[in-house]
């Protein structure tokens, strides 16, 4: 019982991570980017392929690994994203662009790794600390820490910061914010890589953790829609509690009914949270 | 010479098996054209109404042995009324979340054919799909399953010619090039989306029912997420909101990918080839040729930001 707690507060924070930066990216752009979902993915196998073929230290490998899926997701926004931008692309050209965007990498990462699991842990398996009768790792330890740090610094950017101001003003009416003097490329540019660098970290300590797959990046993506749109995708706080529901209803779910229907509850509560409250998503413009 | 007239009849036997998945995906993607193309709704769950016909098919001749006309009537009713369940509620909802809501929907039904083992038979599929008969005719040979699966093509297109020309299909594009209008004009708005959205998932069902019954075997990674992806390319590429842009999209993207066979790729490798290329070409679509190669349709509410 505990354990599934811990468990679940675990899942909780990964998902709340992936799901800021979605929520934020989400705001200020306005189309469900799936190439967010494969910088993720592309985080923890950069990393992987520095600490295991380079052998580079893990710290130096986490940095270059988060570094590397920034600056892949800047160079998306420069070339695919800015130009469609440009030509005033609807939100389903730009999503159906990110998702090509998402299949070609997925299958380079996939080529260049091969399909099967990989392992980032070096060593034996941890059984871990001992914590109410739950055990806990040290990563899911740091995770957790992270999240908590990560959400605070967050809040503080966005609240008190020039380029938090900017945000918000971009993510409100990106005429207006232009008009007033705000760069709204370079605020758009700053939030790809404020967003990837949420996910990246929350990739490797995850992949750390567990391990990694060519599709982690996908069904990541997904959860963190899923704990956005339930929590309401316009508030941080709002999206850190859709994700605390998440990662309980899944554990919780996983302890009653098994593993296997993780991603049905997952998508049943998406598809709950359409139905019930659809007054925010409804077609009028 | 005796091996040489061997490997011409293999040949034969490869057009023909390319010939009928083109026109299967022909079926797949003439269905989501209705849905995406004139209707205007992204929808990522064409692969499971693909799935739903091929399950319900491969179930009921397995456990029944039931005739193939029966089951492709009773896999159309059924991922029709799919269609009307997943579509009502998830139709109302703005188009970005629409497609979110179909991809969850997506998602779902490939867990339950993957997860429920008793009676799918998860992720071992069923095995064994009998080969189907018509009035007594049993259909085994590939020129026999073609000449089944072109008559299916044909009357799939003569229905969307139908739809497309009739009242019905203008109130389509209408709500496709501006809703609201279409909504002053007293038109019913929800109800021609559910309607079209079920017309598009029966359509996938028949196409399902083909596959299973021509495949005889069917598991389900044949109805992921990707494959779902995979057809609205082919619908993007081939040109969305025009009858023959799904013809040539279906051409295109099915026999393209076989090159790579000739190219000597192994298969694994081949795999991965080929989606990056589809993907590839969607972005490119997008970004310079968002209309397809024959499309009208450029994924853009009423010309402007809605």
């Amino acid at each position: 019982m505990s354990q599934v707690l811990v468990n679940g507060i675990v899942a909780s924070c990964t998902i709340a991570l992936v799901a800021l930066g979605f929520g934020l990216l989400y705001r200020i752009i306005r189309f469900f980017d799936f190439s967010y979902g494969i910088i993720y993915t592309l985080a923890a196998y950069t990393t992987f392929g520095l600490a295991h073929y380079l052998k580079a230290p893990l710290g130096l490998a986490l940095v270059l690994g988060v570094a590397f899926a920034s600056v892949l997701a800047c160079s998306l926004e420069l070339f695919i994203y800015r130009p469609l931008r440009g030509r005033n692309a609807s939100a389903s050209v730009m999503l159906l662009a990110s998702l090509g965007v998402y299949i070609v990498l997925q299958n380079m990462i996939s080529l260049c790794f091969g399909n099967d699991t990989k392992v980032l842990r070096s060593g034996s398996v941890n059984v871990g600390i001992g914590f109410c009768g739950a055990r806990i790792t040290e990563v899911q330890v740091a995770l957790i820490c992270a999240t908590a740090i990560l959400f605070i610094v967050l809040l503080a950017l966005l609240n008190m910061t020039k380029i938090g101001k900017a945000m918000r003003a971009v993510a409100v009416d990106s005429d207006l914010a232009a008009i007033s003097g705000v760069p709204v490329n370079g605020t758009i540019l700053c939030t790809f890589v404020l967003a990837s660098v949420l996910a990246g970290i929350c990739a490797v300590l995850v992949s750390m953790d567990t391990d990694l797959t060519p599709l982690m990046g996908m069904r990541m993506f997904m959860y963190a829609a899923v704990a956005a749109i339930a929590g309401g995708i316009e508030s941080p706080g709002g999206i850190a509690i859709g994700a605390l529901l998440l990662g309980m209803a899944q554990h919780f779910g996983i302890w009653v009914i098994g593993s296997q229907w993780q991603d049905a509850i997952a998508f049943l509560i998406l598809i709950g949270c359409l139905i019930i409250r659809p007054k925010r998503f409804v077609c009028r413009g | 010479m005796k091996c040489g007239i061997y490997t011409c009849i293999i040949g034969m036997e490869y057009v023909l098996h390319i010939a009928i998945l083109v026109g299967i995906y022909l079926i797949l993607a003439t269905g989501l054209n209705l849905i995406a193309g004139y209707a205007g709704l992204l929808s990522i769950a064409h692969a499971a109404f693909f799935g739903i016909g091929a399950y319900t098919a491969a179930l009921m001749a397995l456990n029944l042995h039931s005739p193939m006309v029966v089951n492709l009537a009773c896999a159309v009713v059924l991922a029709g009324v799919t269609g009307a369940v997943v579509g009502g509620p998830s139709l109302r909802i703005r188009d970005d979340y629409f497609v979110v809501a179909t991809f969850a929907f997506q998602v779902i039904v490939f867990n339950v054919l993957n997860n429920w083992v008793s009676f799918t038979g998860g992720p071992m599929g069923l095995p064994g799909i009998p080969q189907p008969s018509l009035f007594g005719w049993t259909i085994s040979s590939h020129t026999a399953f073609l000449l089944l699966v072109g008559c299916c093509c044909v009357a799939v297109l003569w229905i969307c010619q139908r739809i497309v020309h009739s009242p019905f299909g203008r109130v389509l594009k209408a709500i496709r090039e501006d809703e609201v209008l279409a909504q002053c004009a007293g038109k019913n708005v929800a109800a021609y989306k559910v309607l079209v959205f079920m017309i598009g998932a029966a359509m996938a069902a028949v196409a399902g029912v083909l596959y299973a019954h021509y495949i005889s075997f069917i598991d389900p990674t044949s109805f992921t997420v990707m494959e779902s992806i995979f057809i609205l390319s082919i619908v993007i590429i081939g040109g969305a909101g025009s009858p023959w842009g799904p013809v040539i999209g279906a051409v295109v993207l099915v026999t393209l990918p076989e090159l790579l066979r000739f190219v000597g790729l192994p298969s694994a490798v081949a795999a991965n080839v080929r989606q990056i290329l589809y993907g590839a070409a969607l972005v490119a679509c997008m970004m310079w040729r968002p209309q397809g190669l024959l499309g009208q349709y450029t994924f853009q509410k009423g010309g402007s930001r809605q």
